[in-house]
């Protein structure tokens, strides 16, 4: 995949988020698909939206996107109310939704054409660089049917590009990818936030893959947003906790040293070796480090703890389980 | 949306349809072969018994017509072809991905209507073409039709195909499915049409048969085409034609605006 010039110049640069709902409801029958959706994506980032399946990921982008009707509430895409100026929020939006399907007996070129078609006349001298761009040029004027998942999912992008998006909306966009996919994938949505100035916002159920392409993160489920913030802060549960595991020859002598220290405000033992909560920032290892030399205890590790975004998730949603099942067992 | 949006997009309905082969394939088939064998048929027949009649002249240039404005295949192939131009983008799954550009529905409609209307008269100039060489070249010594019959037949079966295209693309979006709009359609112009026609206690409702004010404009030596004939004025029939016009027009134009994609 080549590189891409940055995203031409933004209309409207009033600082807007890339989008915005207020209350966003949706409800198919009795069934409440969205739930008051407080949502605010900012510019300029990958933001991944989390959640189980059937949690309400699709059906949000259907509703930013126009392809259904909300019930209630408010949105703003690239700082416009949709559905109110639909037209002028999509002309630089690029969106997959769902699997991209296209027409399976044109070429991958000429499914471009039609989009470009609808899009505008100027859209048309992008094909080239779009198509170059994901890596399907020596493929253009193939038929889609012959085109594997994986070359449909990088079309589907180039048809995204299109657009020029300032905002890129990519429903399960790995889905598909075998693992060498998945990577340059993941480089491709980098490359178009940190070089190429563009916001990306991907739904997905796996942690892993939002956790290792996005800066922030909104977790839904069952229609409501559970949490959203920085990928750091969502995975600490909002709080800033440094901890530490420390590896070192007496366990014992150890513990009975940083009990009562005030450095540390927590430790635990653990299958891996002492697990330390400090009082203070990363500077704080190195005290505790001393503080061990100077008892006499050999420190062999001291490996700080990344917290992962799937400890939490599952944290929160194992917790709505649980709130659920009275009701469940009621019902 | 401008003039040159829209001809770029009547430019990619075309493709999507021309490129569609088997569609294409079918309509050629429909508009060419039974025409192909008329002709053969009556030519073969005068080969080899001079009492009968030659394969051309003016007589065959109206059954020749009739075959494709008033009877069976026009309407086929113009059937085929306003369905699958009102159907083929959400049948793909494409339709969601035109949306999403912030384009209007209603132009993403208006422009299936013209691009299939293209596809459709193309084969079927094509198909009038055979017509007219059988018809010449097949004359032996009998009358052959006049130029201005020559124009009055292409005008009557442009008229017949175009409306039922039209008529087929909108209703085709208003139910969005390709099977069920093909089977509805075809059953209506070949059975329900002629029979509604036969029935004559229903009087002048029959004028409401968009086959019968179509055939009010056939050229005069394609008259027996109507089967079961309703009489009706020039004005009437034009305007029987215009409300099935509008009213698929209208169901189609809305389905397209309302339906989740």
């Amino acid at each position: 995949m080549s590189a891409e010039p940055r995203a031409s110049p933004d209309p409207d640069p009033t600082g807007s988020p890339a989008i915005e709902t207020r209350g966003l409801t949706k409800r198919f029958g009795e069934r409440t698909a969205l739930d008051g959706i407080d949502l605010q994506v900012p510019r300029g980032c990958a933001f991944g939206f989390l959640g189980p399946n059937g949690a309400g990921k699709t059906t949000i982008i259907r509703t930013l996107l126009g392809l259904t009707h909300a019930t209630a509430g408010s949105m703003q895409l690239l700082g416009h109310p949709v559905p109110a100026e639909r037209s002028q929020a999509l002309q630089r939006v690029g969106a997959i939704v769902e699997e991209p399907r296209f027409h399976p007996f044109l070429t991958g070129r000429e499914n471009l054409r039609l989009v470009a078609a609808v899009r505008g006349p100027e859209v048309h001298e992008r094909i080239d660089p779009a198509l170059a761009r994901v890596g399907l040029s020596d493929r253009a004027e193939d038929k889609v049917k012959s085109y594997s998942m994986g070359m449909r999912q990088r079309l589907g992008v180039a048809r995204c590009l299109l657009a020029d998006p300032l905002l890129l909306i990519l429903d399960e966009p790995t889905n598909g990818l075998d693992p060498g996919g998945i990577q340059e994938f993941r480089e491709m949505i980098r490359a178009m936030v940190e070089q190429e100035g563009r916001t990306v916002f991907i739904s997905s159920h796996l942690l892993d893959e939002v956790e290792k392409t996005c800066d922030a993160a909104a977790i839904v489920d069952r229609g409501k947003i559970i949490t959203q913030g920085a990928i750091a802060d969502l995975a600490a549960g909002g709080e800033v906790r440094h901890e530490l595991i420390l590896g070192v020859d007496d366990p014992q002598l150890a513990q009975s040293t940083l009990d009562g220290s005030e450095l540390v405000s927590e430790i635990v033992p653990s299958d891996e070796g002492l697990r330390v909560v400090l009082t203070g920032g990363p500077e704080t290892a190195a005290q505790l480090n001393a503080a061990l030399v100077r008892a006499g205890v050999g420190v062999m590790r001291l490996e700080p703890v990344r917290h992962s975004l799937e400890q939490r998730f599952l944290q929160i949603t194992s917790r709505l389980d649980a709130s659920a099942a009275p009701e469940e067992v009621k019902a | 949306m401008n003039a040159t949006v829209a001809t770029q997009m009547f430019g990619a309905d075309f493709l999507k349809l021309r490129k569609k082969r088997s569609t294409l394939i079918w309509a050629l088939v429909l508009a060419i072969l039974p025409i192909v064998i008329f002709f053969t048929v009556n030519a073969i027949e005068h080969a080899s018994n001079s009492s009968h009649e030659a394969a051309g002249g003016i007589n065959s240039f109206h059954d020749g017509v009739r075959l494709l404005g008033g009877l069976f295949f026009g309407p086929l192939v113009a059937i085929l072809i306003g369905v699958e131009a009102g159907t083929t983008d959400s049948s793909d799954g494409v339709f969601r991905d035109l949306v999403v550009t912030g384009r209007s529905r209603l132009a993403l409609f208006a422009t299936r209507v013209p691009a299939a209307l293209a596809l459709c008269w193309s084969v079927i100039i094509a198909a009038y073409a055979l017509i007219l060489l059988g018809t010449f070249v097949f004359a032996s010594n009998l009358p052959t039709p006049s130029g201005s019959l020559i124009v009055e037949g292409l005008g009557f079966v442009l008229l017949a195909t175009g409306v039922l295209c039209t008529v087929a693309v909108g209703f085709a979006s208003l139910i969005d499915s390709k099977p069920g709009a093909i089977i509805a359609l075809i059953a209506w112009q070949v059975i329900a049409s002629p029979l509604i026609s036969s029935i004559s206690s229903l009087g002048s409702g029959r004028n409401f048969v968009l086959t019968q004010a179509i055939a009010h404009f056939g050229p005069a030596g394609t008259k027996d085409a109507r089967g079961t004939e309703v009489v009706m004025s020039g004005g009437t029939a034009l305007i029987v034609i215009l409300i099935w016009l509008a009213v698929f027009l209208g169901l189609g134009a809305w389905r397209t605006r309302t339906m989740d994609a």
